[in-house]
């Protein structure tokens, strides 16, 4: 059973946002829906001013608060480490969402049809991706995708649809810059392993005890200086 | 066996034109509320005002969050008043035993409706909480098991506390008989029966008093357990959680105690011995929840990390300092009124019943700023501040629950008596 | 490609009152909420390339039944290599958008207003748009405008077509960097601006590259952004020269935040110290450059015959330039005949002696220590004299780059560029290998000697102002147009354009001064507009809309080169085009047919057998209307793909492999730079000034026509002391000028428009940061004044006396593009003062800023 895992190097980021959009036209996420999020820092006064980024998918932690919480097992940990969201299961308390440290859980708060953008004749968009209604895993749970189904959670899900056809997830593979990894942490030869040895890492909020699957290299994590521009105004 | 009743007492089964003129009007802010659960399930929970955390800048836990807490605290008084009659036999209590479980029930019964409100697969949660339980969830402990034990327990009661009046009532000929028979359920009002009775409330409750820590406790870890959210995490949650559960639960007893005697005839017994001992209570609990208070503000003042302290900002200065600083005046203004009385013995019920209302006022409110800022403030990632306003849906849909339980506490005022039937205590 | 069958899901949807109900009683519980409802799915993956932006990254199309659910970077393609950037990726939801142009339109109101429009056929649209081109053409054929944005298919478009109908070509560079192009080609032979070579270079002036966002010379993005972040993981330095950081990232190692419009002093400076500091490949100078020709009094070569001389020190005499063994002097007083001569490099020496880095500093902003530290870091690092070995070449190395675009449009622009360039001239970095390039190969454009060689003409002129004394050297600019056509007295113009077709731009937002543009488009009497969009410029004068497709369309040829790797592509439809769109070739071969200029000798299909350089065996039969279809799998063909279009149609790219040496380094060329010799002095350009001169233009128009780039203040520092703040302008990454702008997914992305200003400017204006302001620009050659409402964002990554205001908003006809604040170009000015020399645009301008609700 692979580990999967993934790698941010900021020093290549250039918080184009790409990847924030190739999850969403992946996932078919509904408008205000970011399951990554890439930060934008100014740091320090003119003219010693600093420009960073820091992409920010789920960290799909292997001690995760949200599956702690969940009443109902909807939100659960898979074997090779992804955190998942069944959908089918979910019934939309957001417990899992105030638990989450990281922010990364998005609501739907109205019927998604009514939130892709432009209203279109059948409700989903003309780019629906089928392959997000299949089930998923040994459990054979139905996890993949965005927009579901009113009054359900969701998140960032390590796109499962792809990883399990041993693609890599979207934001990953459209990266222009590359700074995305992903892979099996157990394996040594894995990009994300390569990279892990080759450059100096961390985690966000370690002190949280949240044991994150997603590691960063290069530059370090926000500090009290790290000032958000360019927030994205995602409110529906 | 004392003698036979003439009528029913306290006015049950009596409804007078202006009773009904305030039923209609508690019936129609109720169905305003329902209404406004109507447009949140045909439209989504879009009509409230929550959003998400992060880069919706929102909070997801709103209102209903805030007010079931509440609910659950308020809950709290009746058991806890039910449990000290039985447990350390307060004679003061005793005429207010019924109300306290009637409130119990109700505050419960809101609660599941807040619950249901705020589920955004509300039926789906009915079946899967109990289907997929997780122990292992806070939410487990505070809301299926508790919540479930809980109002069945307090059901069991009310009903056990009730035989013995609904035996009586039952003589009464009219249109209820048939309720107080099934009630009373051919009790007899013997010795045995009695001692029976008294053995089977004592042990419940026993075994209630361990369920009322786990249910306020839980309700505590709900927040204090998570690391994630500044501002939650703490020791203290737990403990002043039940604090003012008890603040919020006894202020209402004495608002409803006062309701009762002015508006129920007959009940003369509830005599100024009664309303003192709840006014010290509640003094009681204010001054131990204000300490609380205290320590945990100058804990997150002084040691509190940098995001802990943007939320205690955003409640002292910021966003939320209105709402935090009218809280504190809702409580220590009848904190000034109950030492007052406490000095002053045999005041009038005027500042008592006003201090009731303030603490629920103050407990609403300090509910929904344990609930809301964390989620707005000081995220641990560095999103923006987020901003969480009540859409009106939210307002009716809590002003209708409230509504709704004051109706459902003057309908069983009339269908059975809200106090013990005189000569029927044992 | 891949074919798979799958079974399809469906969620059950309800609304209202009985969604309602049965969520209550239903709730929803599982197995009720999808239902299998099995249905055979067919998915393939087809390419084709972006739309929206300007480097067409390859894509590869995830289509199930036919149709497209995804776009994913082609992994084959060099610009993009499997990658693409957020315009890329959401340009998907645009292709379904129901917005789009859907039929031909016919304007049903007066122009100058939102229009409101009739359906109306292909046929009768079409026949609306030849009539009054037919009729125009048969006076003036030059009264006929086409006039574009993006350049695709130069070939079809910009060649052929223009020359079948004999109509004006404009162009949207003179917004876009073409004061940078000619300068480039006028000084060194190859078109472009300038990009270092990435893969050698070891210090990167990024000056003027908002590079976390936009493309720099030529490409869109993606090339560039992991050119450097390779580059930097090799060890390069980059020093941002901008009055902003935030294009820099954490990529930029150094910030000189330097003043707008001062890019000429702060070059000069630099020239200044590597001069003083020995920094000089003399070499290089003396062999490829006019540095050694000898310039007399006049500012003339001092010649033989037609043949400038240099001073030969070995026989200490002028020999003609060339002479065999000669050893040019660079320096020295000669007298020649008489004369008083000294090589151009002694000039540039004794000009460049004052603008000291101290001198600098006031104009620049910049403090002095920081530029002399520059200048010998460039010294250093150049290595003058050093080589290197490529591919078994041996070539000089000075691994100095500039990245230099479009910023090169302010009013010094063309000089500003020129002195960049006179600074790469002192090390030798230009075309050395880690030095400094203008194009994807080193090839010499017409332009070198077409700009060399102008004559300037008498009155009338033409609309555009080529070849006037007021901007002889003026690749036709819509503003001079605009200008003109409000004002031909002023201007000595006698006719002015009367039909325009209007091919992928948006003057009336895209280009300053957007009140200018609309006085002039009023004027137009017929316009027709080819756009997938309802524009902002059609909505205003459009008389007939024509619905272009988006990516699902024949067009090209299209390069796919990334500078170090050779190859090609064809945009080639990923679905039968949406409604009733079609791909501009299309349009056009209808449009010429009803026109008449389609078939026959010097018909479009005969210009585009020309242009396409199609051999005999394939050319286009001249009496047959081909498809785009059949004109690309010719051309493929011509470039020796035998199997034509198809390979595009299966494989989306053609990779021909990596560039030689000798294809792009200019000192790899035969003969080296293209056999031209570099103009290190601009004689022609004082040519030219004499003669405007003598033919009575103002001193406005030929002052900045020098041999030598001078330092002037620009014009705007004219404006009274109350417009104390520089307004400039620059791109997101989240849009692509104004044709992203609507694009659901990026409006979303990108917000509103906001000025950006440091947080002590706002404060000494009591504006605190989301407030809104007013910003007011004046002209200071007419005084006019403009301003605009927007809230103001503060940020430490701007100077304090700059503001800036992105492109893409203003715009109004779609959903997600309106109520999204102004464009700055209606603040920035155009015409005098604020063009340059060139005729090109100036994205500069004074303005004041105040809150606004309190005045
Ligand atoms: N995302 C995105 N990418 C694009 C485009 C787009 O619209 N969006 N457009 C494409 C096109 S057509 C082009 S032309 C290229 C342009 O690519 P760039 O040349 O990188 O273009 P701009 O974004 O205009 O950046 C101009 C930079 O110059 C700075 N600047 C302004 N005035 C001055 C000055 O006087 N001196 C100096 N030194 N700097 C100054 C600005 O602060 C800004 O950082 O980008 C291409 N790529
Ligand atoms: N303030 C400010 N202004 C600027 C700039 C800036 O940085 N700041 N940048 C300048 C630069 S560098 C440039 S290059 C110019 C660009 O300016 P323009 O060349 O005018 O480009 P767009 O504004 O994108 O306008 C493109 C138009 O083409 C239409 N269109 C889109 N796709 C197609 C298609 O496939 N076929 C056809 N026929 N039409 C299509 C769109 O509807 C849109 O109206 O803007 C300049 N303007
Ligand atoms: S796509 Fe890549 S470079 Fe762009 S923001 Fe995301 S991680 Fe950074
Ligand atoms: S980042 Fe949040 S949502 Fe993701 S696994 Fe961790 S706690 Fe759960
Ligand atoms: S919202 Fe859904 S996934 Fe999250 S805790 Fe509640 S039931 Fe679990
Ligand atoms: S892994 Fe997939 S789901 Fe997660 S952020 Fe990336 S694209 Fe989105
Ligand atoms: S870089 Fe330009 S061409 Fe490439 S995907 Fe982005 S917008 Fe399209
Ligand atoms: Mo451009």
């Amino acid at each position: 059973m692979p580990r999967y895992g993934m790698v941010i190097d900021l020093d290549r980021c250039t918080g184009c946002r790409a990847c924030m959009e190739s999850c969403k036209v992946e996932n078919n996420t509904p408008e205000a829906t970011f399951w990554m999020y890439v930060f934008r820092f100014e740091e320090g006064e003119y003219p010693d001013t600093r420009v960073r980024f820091m992409p920010r998918p789920c960290m799909h932690c292997d001690n995760a608060p949200c599956v702690k919480v969940c009443p109902v097992g909807a939100r659960y940990k898979r074997e090779d480490g992804l955190v998942a969201t069944d959908w089918e299961r979910c019934i939309g308390c957001r417990y899992c969402e105030v638990a989450c440290p990281y922010g990364v859980n998005t609501f739907n708060w109205t019927h998604p049809e009514e939130q892709y953008y432009l209203g279109w004749e059948d409700g989903a968009p003309p780019w629906a991706n089928p392959d997000l209604n299949e089930p998923y895993g040994d459990e054979r749970r139905r996890i993949a995708g965005g927009g579901r189904d009113e009054g359900v959670i969701e998140k960032c899900t390590f796109c499962v649809q792809r990883v399990e056809q041993g693609l890599d997830p979207a934001c990953v593979h459209g990266c222009p810059l590359k700074a995305l990894v992903f892979g099996d942490l157990d394996d040594p030869e894995s990009p994300p392993s390569r990279l892990l040895r080759k450059k100096e890492a961390f985690r966000l909020l370690e002190e949280v005890g949240t044991e994150p699957r997603v590691h960063y290299v290069g530059g370090g994590p926000p500090s009290e200086n790290s000032k958000q521009i360019d927030a994205v105004e995602a409110r529906v | 066996m004392a003698a036979r009743l003439e009528r029913l007492p306290f006015g049950v089964g009596h409804t007078s034109g202006r009773w009904k003129l305030w039923m209609a009007v508690l019936a129609a802010i109720a169905i305003l509320g329902w209404y406004g659960w109507y447009l949140e399930l045909s439209r989504g929970m879009i009509v409230t005002g929550l959003r998400n955390i992060g880069p919706m800048g929102g909070a997801t836990w709103g209102m209903d969050v805030a007010f079931i807490v509440y609910f659950v605290g308020v809950s709290f008084a009746g058991i806890t008043v039910a449990a000290l009659v039985r447990l350390a036999d307060v004679k003061a209590l005793r005429p207010i035993a019924r109300m306290a479980e009637a409130l119990t029930v109700v505050s419960l019964v809101l609660t599941v409706f807040a619950i249901m409100y705020d589920l955004g697969q509300p039926l789906r949660g009915i079946v899967n909480l109990f289907r997929y339980a997780r122990p292992q969830s806070p939410f487990f402990g505070t809301f299926t098991l508790v919540i479930s034990g809980y109002l069945f327990a307090s059901l069991v009661y009310l009903y056990l506390g009730g035989r013995r009046d609904a035996a009586r009532c039952a003589e009464v000929p009219g249109r209820l008989q048939r309720f107080y028979q099934l009630w009373a359920a051919g009790y007899g009002d013997t010795r045995e029966e009695q001692e029976r009775r008294s053995r089977a409330s004592f042990w419940l409750a026993i075994a209630i008093v361990p369920l009322l820590v786990v249910a306020h406790s839980t309700l505590g870890f709900v927040f204090g357990l998570q690391v994630g959210r500044p501002g939650w995490y703490s020791a203290l949650q737990a403990p002043s959680f039940v604090l003012l559960a008890g603040v919020s639960g006894v202020g209402m007893l004495i608002v409803i105690a006062a309701v009762v005697r002015r508006t129920v005839a007959g009940t003369d017994r509830l005599d100024d011995g009664v309303f003192r001992w709840l006014g010290n209570a509640l003094m009681i609990l204010l001054l131990a929840y204000l300490y609380f208070m205290v320590v945990e503000l100058l804990t997150s003042i002084y040691t509190g990390a940098e995001r802990e302290r943007e939320v205690t900002e955003a409640l002292l200065s910021g966003r939320y300092a209105p709402i935090y600083w009218a809280a504190v005046a809702l409580l220590v203004i009848p904190l000034a009124f109950l030492i007052m009385r406490y000095f002053r013995r045999g005041a009038g019920l005027t500042t008592l019943v006003a201090s009731g209302v303030m603490v629920n006022l103050s407990a609403m409110a300090k509910r929904f700023l344990i609930v809301v800022p964390s989620q707005t403030h000081g995220t641990l990632l560095p999103y923006q501040p987020g901003s969480y306003t009540p859409t009106w849906v939210e307002w009716a849909e809590m002003a209708g629950l409230i509504a709704f339980g004051a109706l459902l506490l003057a309908v069983f005022a009339k269908l059975f008596p809200i106090m013990p039937v005189e000569g029927s205590e044992s | 490609m891949a074919i798979t069958r799958r079974t399809f899901l469906r969620g059950v949807g309800a609304g209202g009152v009985a969604a309602a109900t049965t969520r209550l009683v239903l709730g929803g519980p599982e197995t009720l909420l999808a239902q299998e409802t099995p249905s055979a799915l067919v998915e393939d993956v087809v390419p084709t390339t972006c739309w929206i932006g300007k480097q067409d990254c390859g894509i590869l199309a995830r289509r199930i039944n036919g149709r497209v659910i995804k776009l994913e970077g082609h992994p084959g393609n060099p610009r993009n290599l499997g990658t693409l950037c957020p315009k890329g990726v959401s340009q998907i939801v645009s292709l379904y958008d129901p917005n789009r142009v859907k039929t031909p339109l016919v304007r049903t109101n007066e122009k100058g207003v939102s229009g409101t429009w009739r359906r109306a056929t292909w046929d009768e649209a079409l026949e609306l748009t030849a009539e009054r081109i037919k009729e125009v053409r048969e006076r003036d054929p030059s009264l006929v405008v086409w006039q574009k944005g993006r350049s695709k298919s130069k070939e079809i478009y910009d060649s052929a077509l223009t020359y079948a109908l004999g109509c004006t070509k404009l162009g949207h560079g003179t917004y876009c960097s073409d004061a940078g192009y000619r300068a480039c080609e006028y000084t060194i032979g190859p078109t472009g601006v300038l990009h270092p070579d990435f893969r050698y270079t070891q210090l990167l002036l990024s000056w003027g590259w908002n590079a976390m966002n936009a493309g720099g010379n030529k490409f869109c993005w993606i090339v560039w952004n992991r050119e450097l972040a390779a580059a930097k993981e090799r060890g390069l330095k980059m020093v941002t020269i901008d009055p902003r950081i935030r294009g820099g990232g954490p990529a930029s190692d150094e910030w000189l935040p330097i003043k707008p419009g001062s890019d000429l002093a702060l070059a000069l400076a630099l020239a200044n110290v590597l001069i003083e500091e020995g920094y000089v490949d003399a070499g290089y100078l003396k062999t490829y450059t006019n540095a050694p020709y000898l310039v007399g009094e006049d500012g003339l070569f001092v010649r033989k015959g037609d043949e400038p001389l240099i001073w030969d020190e070995r026989t200490a005499k002028p020999v003609p330039v060339g002479s065999k063994g000669a050893e040019p002097a660079l320096e020295g007083e000669f007298d020649i005949e008489g004369q008083k001569a000294k090589p151009a490099f002694h000039l540039l020496k004794e000009h460049v002696a004052q603008n000291t880095p101290e001198w600098a500093a006031g104009a620049c902003g910049v403090p002095a220590d920081r530029i002399r530290a520059l200048a010998q870091e460039i010294g250093r690092i150049a290595q003058i004299g050093s080589t290197i070995v490529v591919d078994g070449v041996s070539l000089p190395h000075r691994p100095v780059g500039v990245m230099f675009y479009h910023a090169a449009q302010q009013e010094l622009g063309f000089q500003a560029t020129r002195a960049i360039l006179t600074v790469l001239m002192l090390i030798g970095a230009v075309g050395a290998v880690g030095g400094t390039m203008m194009d994807t190969k080193w090839e010499i454009n017409d332009n070198y000697a077409a700009l060399d060689a102008a004559t300037i003409e008498d009155p009338p002129y033409g609309f555009t102002l080529k070849y006037s004394k007021y901007f002889p050297i003026n690749s036709g600019s819509p503003s001079m147009m605009a200008l003109t056509m409000l004002d031909p007295e002023k201007y000595g113009v006698d006719t002015t354009p009367e039909v325009l077709i209007l091919h992928m731009a948006n003057p009336v937002v895209s280009f300053p001064n957007v009140h200018v543009q609309r006085a002039a488009y009023e004027k137009l009497k017929f316009v027709a507009v080819i756009s997938p969009w309802l524009s902002e410029t059609a909505d205003l004068y459009a008389d007939v809309v024509l619905p272009a497709a988006t990516l699902e369309k024949y067009e090209g040829p299209i390069s796919a080169s990334d500078l170090y790797t050779s190859a090609k592509t064809a945009r080639v439809p990923p679905m039968d085009p949406l409604w009733e769109s079609r791909g501009e070739i299309d349009i056009y071969l209808d449009l010429t047919e009803k026109v008449g200029v389609l078939y026959g000798e010097a018909g479009f299909i005969d210009e585009m057998n020309i242009y396409l350089e199609l051999p005999e065996k394939l050319k286009l039969d001249v009496e047959e209307k081909p498809t785009p279809r059949d004109i690309l799998d010719r051309w493929a063909k011509a470039q020796g793909i035998h199997e034509g279009i198809e390979v595009f149609e299966k494989e989306g790219v053609y990779v021909s492999g990596p560039q030689a040496p000798s294809t792009i380094y200019g000192f790899a060329t035969d003969p080296v730079f293209g056999g031209v010799v570099h103009r290190f002095y601009g004689e022609s350009l004082l040519r030219y000034q004499q003669v405007m001169k003598d033919k009575g233009a103002d001193e406005i128009y030929w002052r900045d026509y020098t041999p030598l780039p001078i330092w002037r203040p620009p014009t705007m520092e004219e404006s009274p002391s109350e417009y104390d703040l520089y307004l400039i302008s620059y791109k997101l990454i989240e849009h692509k000028q104004s044709r992203s702008s609507f694009v659901p997914l990026l409006a979303e992305l990108a917000g509103a428009q906001r000025l950006e200003m440091n947080p002590r400017t706002a404060a000494a204006r009591a504006i605190a940061d989301g407030q809104m302001a007013w910003v007011e620009s004046q002209n200071a050659v007419t005084g006019e004044t403009r301003k605009v409402q927007v809230p103001v964002r503060v940020t430490e990554a701007i100077r304090p006396d700059v503001v800036g205001m992105p492109h893409h908003f203003g715009m109004w006809t779609h959903p997600w593009s309106k109520n999204r604040g102004p464009t700055p170009n209606e603040l920035f000015f155009t015409g005098e003062g604020y063009v340059a020399n060139t005729a090109d645009q100036s994205f500069h301008v004074k303005v004041r800023v105040y809150p606004a609700g309190g005045e």
